[in-house]
């Protein structure tokens, strides 16, 4: 599963540590988050976010 | 300040501070500003909603005197920014059984920034209900209006939303409730385009979530109780819509009135059009100001000479202002005028990343604009035409 970063603030969502403060279960990948998640660092919307490529 | 009945038995503690004329070290406050705490008494016990900043603690405490309390249970903490959990300490030392009553991630925070021991809080989870007696308080997380912690608190009986940040207005003003709407609602839209505005997203979430609450009275923790929520909760939905209006803002900076000829023919051209301009001076405005005529517009063009080789720096810190507040505008673009060279549309365009804006083409002129010049400029408010035409916020 891939990472995806918050273009506002550059916090790595990570699908294997999930979102545990907002009730995201490790192991969620990002494309099943729900629509209303939030960066929990900056606040912004999913839509800010960007595949982080894998070397 | 002496304490204000909203009803028998819940009353207004908190403390005005006219004086005060920044926020944050940042924010001007034309009209000062309140932290307004809550006292609610039931039948068996007393509760306090959020307290106040620290300078304004013993004025908390002589208020609650002044009311003849000797006990209280329970201090809500809706919020961990200290110009509101400021005074837990004090409240604590004042009053030794009460507990702070928060959700777990307010907890935490809380205790980051004060010296509050474990054994002082108890946390509550989301539409989780505390019985008062004759009274009951519901907890409903809000996070992100405007700390990922934020929560509202909610008197069932008397139908009072305790909204914390949400909703409120820096005004310093001895009014319980909303006396002038026009005057309120400029000041309740300055404070949510300064803070709230970069939390859209979850204030369309947060506005939906109390959609279905029976609501009489929303109590803010700044700024007058709104005894007529519509009145606030509609400016609310307007604000975080989608929708911009037929404006330009043009924010500009000029050393020897080249770049200011240029934002000057600009305004001209797009009033020409119909289009309304709203400019300010960034030697002189307040960013309250410029952050409100965000909260609506279309687009944005700054407008800044090239000094040092880049954006004059107050350019380059409203740009960066403007990013941060993440407005809806829509489209963007720069004008500005250099001796020589220099990159300065381009260093301006890489502040704006985070806004989800289409760049117009800048106009760059070297030196005082000539008629050419002007006439690019003609083709820019053209252009910013014809994008306001395609979202149809002007007529075909």
């Amino acid at each position: 599963m891939k990472k995806y970063r918050c273009t506002v603030c550059e916090y790595v969502y990570d699908p294997a540590q999930g979102d545990p403060e907002s009730g995201v279960e490790p192991g969620t990948a990002f494309e099943s988050l729900p629509d209303d998640w939030l960066c929990p660092v900056c606040g912004a919307d999913k839509s800010a976010f960007e595949p982080v490529e894998q070397n | 300040m002496a304490p204000k009945e909203l009803k028998p038995g819940i009353y207004s503690v908190g403390a005005s501070d006219p004086d005060r004329e920044l926020f944050d070290e940042l924010i001007p406050l034309p009209d000062g500003t309140s932290y307004n705490a809550y006292l609610i008494e039931g039948s068996a016990r007393v509760a306090l909603i959020d307290t106040v900043y620290p300078p304004k603690q013993q004025e908390l405490i002589h208020t609650l005197g002044q009311l003849g309390i000797k006990n209280i249970d329970y201090v809500i903490a809706n919020h961990a920014e200290q110009d509101h959990s400021g005074a837990l300490p004090e409240v604590l030392k004042a009053y030794p059984q009460a507990t702070v009553v928060t959700n777990p991630r307010c907890k935490g925070m809380l205790m980051d920034v004060m010296p509050i021991p474990d054994n002082r809080f108890t946390t509550v989870g989301d539409r989780e209900t505390l019985s008062l007696g004759d009274r009951t308080l519901e907890f409903i997380y809000a996070p992100w209006v405007h700390w990922p912690e934020t929560m509202f608190t909610y008197l069932r009986e008397d139908k009072i939303l305790f909204a914390c940040d949400f909703l409120g207005s820096h005004l310093a003003t001895d009014d319980l409730f909303v006396k002038n709407e026009s005057k309120v609602y400029q000041a309740a839209k300055r404070y949510y385009a300064e803070i709230m505005m970069p939390f859209r997203a979850a204030i369309r979430r947060n506005l939906e979530k109390i959609k279905d609450l029976d609501i009489e009275i929303v109590a803010a923790s700044h700024g007058p109780a709104y005894d007529r929520p519509k009145f606030i909760l509609e400016a609310y939905r307007d604000w975080v819509s989608d929708d911009v209006k037929n404006e330009v803002v043009i924010p500009y900076v000029s050393m020897y009135g080249s770049t200011y000829k240029m934002a000057q023919h600009l305004m001209d051209a797009l009033i020409k059009k119909g289009i309304t301009v709203k400019p300010f001076n960034l030697i002189q405005t307040d960013i309250g100001e410029l952050a409100m005529a965000l909260v609506d517009a279309a687009t944005i063009v700054i407008a800044s000479p090239t000094v040092l080789a880049g954006p004059h720096p107050a350019a380059i810190y409203a740009t960066y202002l403007v990013n941060a507040l993440r407005p809806k505008t829509r489209f963007a673009s720069i004008i500005g005028s250099y001796g020589w060279g220099g990159k300065m549309t381009d260093q301006i365009k890489g502040i704006l990343n985070n806004l989800k804006v289409e760049i117009i083409e800048p106009v760059g002129v070297k030196g005082y604009p000539q008629e050419e010049d002007l006439i690019s400029l003609d083709r820019l408010a053209e252009q910013i035409w014809i994008k306001h035409r395609e979202i149809r916020i002007v007529g075909a």
